[in-house]
């Protein structure tokens, strides 16, 4: 009777030690705003690595573009156990109330790559202003003065008007002195390439073709309005563009596109994993390194934020994204000349 | 539909005068002409659709799915082989858009789910397996002759050409209108008045030698000499290809068997199946019909933009639908036009090339068309309430 | 007694527990317009739908002309000569006289395209036979009256040289003009030597056009008779009460 009392308390401790575990596992749960674009996929991959080599566990939902889906799958992720919350919103505003649901449950959130307007929602991003102003750099320094077009991103997407400050910030000394003049400026509904495309002309028909730079907002659009330019015999026209698409790269050794704004997201990922461990863990927002108090949204509230730094990617510097693996010297150079051939084609 | 081609004058003269005489203009109406292309003809196909009493929300993902898929082939598997695999990558692409119009069809006929629902898995699913071929990456660039089917530079078929085509269309409409008379006059005494044939013919020569002379005075910019002057561009070939399906449609519809029981099915499909018609079978054509044609338009979209992007066709179904109402199709099954669904692709398509021309944001003109499509439809309404008094 | 043209021998048809047709025998001699009647549900529609090759029957057996047949699909029975005429009269509203003749049977040109002027020729000269006043054949079907789509569907029979006709319910939605019209139609049809079963409510177009009735109730044969034989108290007692009838010349009594 004494061994299997002695057998028993050891399989009870066992047994505690194993459900112990699983709950001291952090779930870290990510909603994904719009799974088929691009570059999540990427960023998905940084940041579950991270998740588990900080011992915790990855859960996720794809809101596939829905509001309604979005505040649902957090609802879902919260009831399947995440410990803290990390969002990709699809519409800054709709999701709010899933924030606040998380936050009477004591949950963090991180905010992640799109602003999510809270004072307690943690905000990890690519200074998307910053980009803004590396995308109009990249571009004035190929056409200091001339027409301008300016393609938007999505209407719903404040990155979207984020970026289009940070592009205003450079070019408004220019604009102001009559230096720039800007001749067409359309949003971009859902970032799609075709609608880019179709404003490209219409904006080119107004103009009568005398435009001299695009300020596109990301790689997809760019890619409408160069296909755009290509109709009308105007490739080569400064383009600048962002994420690092690797059809951007291409254009950009072909000397289609002039930048591309570069924000390595398996970095954000990493991070992200990196910080909601941490933040699920029960470290406060303000201890995390690197952070910044930060009120710039249109509602001014001030939120814990950390910003990555991009890197614009011309024709000079091709190299970084391919010795970062983010794109083979192959992919990059894809039909480029050699005798126009960029250094890192070469 | 006249009631709706005078709608689409009247937009067409607001725009023009909005716009100071830029919407009209050579250069401005070719644009327009392949912009409606890919919708039109997608359009076209949901004509059939909706007369036999169902309905498709596939299409935009399957166009995503079929263009991606067509891009991959091009790009991946076939580049470097031979000259003209594009051609091998469109192949692929539409045995996919049949494969998938099988799929569909078979759930809607033999197992008898209705159609919104098995189009609405599709509307989910295709754009899904979209993403899926290319892990969401881009294939851009594509095949330089691939690209010619958008339609942009070096995508028109040239003046002479052009010239040809109208004038095949007006040789075949003196034709149509003077063997009418003559296949008629051989059954009964009922013909309808000389003039009024007359002036079909000449209205009818009218719009194509305009509709050509428009397209071949829009300058060739790929082929300027060192003075600045071009030879025309002349008839896009997206528009050749949705001239070609309009053509083939059109035929189906009132000269085949087929076409005649997919209307039979439309207005009484008990009658269909009581008069021995394999009704089953001729709606399992018409989904092979749309994945086909979904194909069709995304190769004109990709070739266009010039990139297989798996965010493509969003949207496609609402205006295929809207377009295919808007010219006359009725949502009750049984009446419908394919050259009327190309004027309403028209009608959506001016509206939203217009206003950016006027520096219209876009959530304005989202609500500025909803609004014109609305009013365009009663006017149809009461137009035919009207006639039929 | 002429050879009968149809012979319909123990039909029996089940929809999952429910006995639609139970053991129904029923016969139709050339010239012959034989009445079937019954309450809703008694099983009249079944019966003449597995006539018309639309229904395959569960048990029993079909001769045509002496013949054993079995219709896989309404087109088999077109092909023996049998053509129906539903209540609804499955016309397709948005095609126009022409095109519903033929619905199914399409004339075609050399090139195999619909042959539209041909068609419109054909079924004008047939419409015109049965209804001389009837001349808007290219409109929709859904611009005609009751008479006139009754005409087109008779028109369709009649074309394709039925010999046996299934009527059911052809004057259920006409005027008095209109249902005059019909039943000089059948008359005419009796005198071409076409047998013709007809399914009907109107007791009066019963036995004005018919040479024997059948009485159906609850998917059973209550009993046929000849109608110069019974009177409409007789044929009601046997849709309502399932009595059968006793021939008036068995008995001796009087016809009341």
């Amino acid at each position: 009777m004494r061994i299997s009392r002695g057998w028993t308390q050891l399989v009870i401790i066992l047994g505690l030690l194993c459900a112990g575990t699983t709950v001291f596992a952090q779930t870290v749960g990510v909603s994904w705003s719009n799974f088929q674009e691009e570059r999540w996929k990427r960023d998905e991959a940084a940041m579950k690595a991270a998740i588990e080599k900080a011992g915790g566990k990855y859960i996720s939902a794809d809101a596939q573009g829905s509001n309604e889906k979005q505040v649902a799958d957090i609802e879902n992720l919260i009831t399947r156990g995440a410990k803290v919350l990390i969002v990709l919103a699809w519409d800054a505003d709709a999701v709010l109330p899933a924030v606040r649901n998380a936050k009477t449950e004591h949950i963090p959130i991180i905010a992640y790559d799109r602003l999510i307007q809270d004072k307690d929602v943690f905000y990890l991003t690519f200074d998307n202003v910053e980009v803004g102003r590396m995308q109009a750099q990249g571009v004035l320094a190929k056409k200091p003065a001339g027409n301008y077009v300016f393609i938007k991103g999505s209407p719903t997407d404040p990155n979207a008007d984020f970026l289009h400050k940070g592009q205003l910030e450079v070019l408004a000394a220019a604009i102001k002195g009559g230096k720039i003049k800007v001749v067409g400026e359309q949003y971009t509904e859902g970032w799609a390439p075709e609608v880019a495309q179709r404003n490209m002309e219409q904006i080119l028909t107004k103009a009568n073709n005398k435009v001299d730079a695009v300020v596109a907002s990301n790689d997809g659009t760019a890619g409408g309005v160069v296909a755009a330019l290509r109709a009308q015999n105007l490739v080569g026209i400064p383009v600048s563009g962002q994420d690092g698409d690797i059809a951007a790269l291409n254009r950009v050794a072909l000397g289609e596109q002039t930048v591309s704004v570069f924000k390595d997201a398996r970095k954000l990922g990493e991070t992200a994993g990196t910080v909601a461990v941490q933040l699920a863990k029960g470290k406060k927002s303000k201890d995390i390194a690197g952070t910044v108090t930060w009120s710039d949204g249109t509602k001014k509230i001030p939120m814990t934020s950390l910003f990555l730094k991009p890197v614009p990617v011309t024709s000079e510097n091709l190299d970084y994204v391919i010795s970062a693996s983010w794109a083979t010297k192959d992919q990059v150079c894809k039909g480029v000349a050699a005798a126009k051939a960029p250094k890192a084609c070469k | 539909m006249i009631s709706m081609v005078l709608a689409l004058i009247a937009i067409w003269i607001g725009l023009e005068l909005a716009t100071s005489g830029l919407f009209l203009s050579a250069r401005n109406l070719y644009n327009l002409s392949i912009q409606t292309s890919a919708i039109a003809v997608v359009s076209c196909g949901m004509v059939f659709v909706i007369v036999a009493r169902q309905i498709d929300l596939s299409v935009g993902s399957l166009l995503a799915f079929t263009g991606v898929l067509t891009a991959f082939a091009q790009v991946r598997w076939f580049e470097g082989m031979a000259s003209a695999t594009w051609m091998l990558s469109i192949v692929v692409g539409l045995a996919a858009g049949v494969v998938v119009g099988l799929f569909q069809g078979w759930w809607v006929a033999y197992r008898g789910i209705p159609a919104l629902v098995v189009t609405l898995a599709g509307f989910l699913m295709y754009r899904g397996a979209a993403f899926l071929i290319a892990q969401g990456q881009t294939i851009a660039p594509l095949d330089e002759t691939y690209q010619r089917l958008g339609g942009g530079a070096a995508g028109s078929i040239g003046v002479a050409a052009s010239w040809v085509i109208g004038a095949a269309g007006c040789t075949w409409l003196g034709w149509y209108v003077w063997n009418t008379r003559r296949e008629r006059a051989k059954y009964t005494a009922d013909q309808t008045p000389v003039w009024l044939d007359v002036i079909k013919v000449i209205v009818g020569v009218a719009a194509i030698a305009g509709f050509v002379a428009v397209m071949a005075s829009y300058p060739d910019r790929s082929q300027a000499d060192d003075d600045g002057n071009a030879p025309g561009m002349g008839i896009g070939v997206p528009v050749l290809i949705l001239i070609g399906v309009v053509v083939v449609l059109s035929f189906l519809a009132h000269r085949t068997r087929f076409g005649r029981y997919v209307f039979a099915y439309g207005g009484n499909p008990e009658s269909a199946v009581l008069a021995g018609i394999n009704t089953r079978f001729v709606l399992v054509k018409i989904f092979v019909m749309m994945g086909i044609l979904s194909t069709v338009a995304a190769v004109i979209t990709t070739a266009r933009l010039n990139a297989g992007a798996n965010s493509i066709g969003q949207l496609t179904e609402l205006y295929a639908i809207s377009a295919a109402v808007i010219g006359g199709t009725s949502l009750a099954g049984g009446v419908g036009s394919v050259p009327g669904a190309v004027v309403g692709a028209l009608v959506i398509q001016s509206l939203d090339n217009g206003m950016v021309l006027l520096d219209i944001g876009s959530a304005q003109r989202q609500i500025i068309i909803g609004l014109v499509l609305i009013a365009a439809v009663w006017f149809d309404v009461v137009y035919t309430k009207r006639q039929s008094r | 007694m002429t050879q009968p043209i149809v012979e319909m021998i123990g039909m029996h048809k089940h929809f999952g527990a429910v006995r639609a047709v139970d053991d129904v025998s029923c016969d139709l001699r050339p010239g012959e317009v034989v009445g079937l009647l019954g309450h809703n549900g008694a099983g009249k529609t079944t019966l003449i739908k597995i006539l018309a090759g639309v229904y395959a029957q569960d048990g029993g057996t079909i001769k045509v002309r002496g013949q054993p047949v079995a219709f896989a699909s309404p087109r088999d029975a077109q092909r023996a000569g049998i053509e129906t005429i539903y209540q609804h009269l499955a016309l397709a509203d948005n095609i126009d006289a022409a095109g519903n003749l033929f619905l199914g049977r399409e004339l075609l040109t050399r090139w195999g395209t619909l042959d539209t002027h041909r068609m419109a020729h054909e079924a004008g000269k047939i419409i015109r036979r049965i209804n001389p006043s009837f001349t808007q054949t290219h409109l929709p079907v859904r611009a005609l009256s009751g008479g006139q789509r009754q005409t087109v569907a008779i028109a369709r029979a009649l074309y394709f040289d039925a010999k046996i006709l299934i009527m059911d319910e052809p004057t259920a939605a006409l005027g008095p003009g209109e249902t005059k019209m019909v039943k000089d139609i059948i008359r005419g049809l009796k005198q071409d030597g076409i047998g013709i079963y007809l399914v009907s409510h109107e007791m009066r177009d019963v036995f004005d056009v018919c040479d024997r009735l059948v009485v159906l109730k609850n998917g059973k044969l209550v009993g046929t008779a000849k109608v110069s034989e019974v009177t409409e108290d007789d044929v009601l007692g046997m849709i309502i009460l399932g009595k059968s009838p006793v021939p008036r010349a068995a008995t001796g009594a009087t016809p009341a």
